[in-house]
């Protein structure tokens, strides 16, 4: 990215990008922005539209999935990628539910999940998935993204690791762990 | 796996309460007197020392492993359940928390959680007691109270607990697809 020092850049680039207007407000001295901070500016973005506002955790699971700093921030860098994967996620969400009810059926995420994840996922797979983030059978758009996140993060952390490209992967105690708690 | 699961706790320390005893506690928590103790009025009995209230996700965690019938709380049979737990995890923090601190932090959360019987394949790093306190530490003191601690140890014991299952061969390694991994991890996180 070719920001530097979030925030502090006078007269550069970043104070043009109608973002900057929702990142700045929110923003501390640091130029960065944390969960609750985050949570705050995504409200007042209105990216989530008619949708509920993002939960406090699906945004601090957010910020982990883009803390290349391991701040437990974002910086605006960070963020504009963080918008530009939500918005994707908003769009791939709003094409499922149809009737504007702002939660998307079972079936219909089985097809919005599948062409998120790098490897074909089998009704087993998505039914974990459906188990673990619908409620009767419904997901909200707050907990799809916490989906997608998660998968995200997962598959990520497994590709690395399937080294020979089989879709098996090998994990020691420790990384197991690690890898795990880092979600 | 090396940790204090309150399962391994010695008998004598806890002595089984009476029953009168029990629904004195049981009688005082569930206030609206439904016959059912709510993850509300649990949180709310229950203290974690620091004039905060108890972890929500921690109540949640204890209801679910004592509530046989999935009626989002616990009767008085299943308190006494939640009771002992509790009263052993106490025990446990109490025993680890050797500067009296009221929380424990990542030195003493090591010794925790590399009690005895530890398994050489199942260390976990040192660095990484700093990545556990940074996740389950909701006071943001760098260290870990009462009911965080709780959560923590439970975590870890899920996480565990399902890596044992797939380490047929108890060398610390386990080899998965994809899966696999997401299903033993997807139960947890």
């Amino acid at each position: 990215m070719a920001f530097q020092g979030y925030g502090a850049a006078p007269g550069g680039v970043a104070q043009q990008d109608p973002l900057y207007g929702y990142f700045s407000a929110v923003a501390g001295q640091d130029g960065q922005i944390s969960a609750d901070e985050l949570q705050s500016c995504l409200t007042h973005s209105g990216i989530s539209g008619s949708y509920k506002p993002f939960s406090l955790e699906t945004c601090r699971l957010m910020i982990s999935m883009l803390d290349r700093d391991m701040s437990n921030s974002l910086g605006f860098a960070e963020f504009k990628d963080l918008w530009q994967v939500l918005n994707g996620w908003k769009m791939t969400f709003a094409s499922y539910d149809r009737d504007r009810s702002g939660t998307v059926e079972g079936q219909e995420l089985q097809h919005a999940v599948a062409s998120m994840a790098g490897y074909n996922l089998s009704p087993q797979a998505m039914n974990i998935i459906m188990k673990r983030f619908s409620s009767h059978g419904r997901i909200t758009f707050d907990d799809f993204v916490s989906c997608c996140v998660k998968l995200r993060a997962l598959t990520a952390q497994f590709q690395r690791r399937d080294t020979t490209r089989t879709g098996n992967a090998s994990f020691q105690y420790d990384d197991f762990i690690q890898v795990t708690m880092a979600i | 796996m090396a940790y204090h699961s309150p399962y391994r706790a010695p008998p004598h320390i806890n002595a089984p309460p009476d029953q009168s005893f029990l629904w004195n506690i049981f009688q005082r928590v569930d206030k609206d007197r439904s016959g059912v103790i709510s993850d509300s009025e649990l949180q709310q009995a229950l203290s974690n020392g620091t004039w905060t209230p108890f972890n929500p996700v921690t109540v949640r965690s204890i209801i679910s492993m004592f509530d046989r019938e999935n009626k989002g709380g616990v009767n008085f049979n299943e308190f006494a359940g939640v009771w002992k737990y509790i009263t052993d995890w106490q025990n446990i923090f109490r025993n680890y928390d050797r500067d009296n601190s009221g929380f424990i932090d990542k030195n003493e959360l090591k010794q925790a959680l590399t009690g005895f019987g530890e398994q050489q394949s199942y260390r976990l790093s040192d660095q990484f007691y700093c990545t556990l306190i940074e996740k389950f530490d909701r006071q943001r003191k760098g260290q870990v109270a009462f009911d965080d601690f709780i959560q923590c140890c439970i975590v870890l014991q899920r996480l565990t607990d399902v890596f044992r299952r797939y380490d047929t061969d108890q060398d610390g390694w386990i080899q998965v697809s994809y899966e696999q991994y997401l299903s033993m991890v997807f139960n947890i996180v």
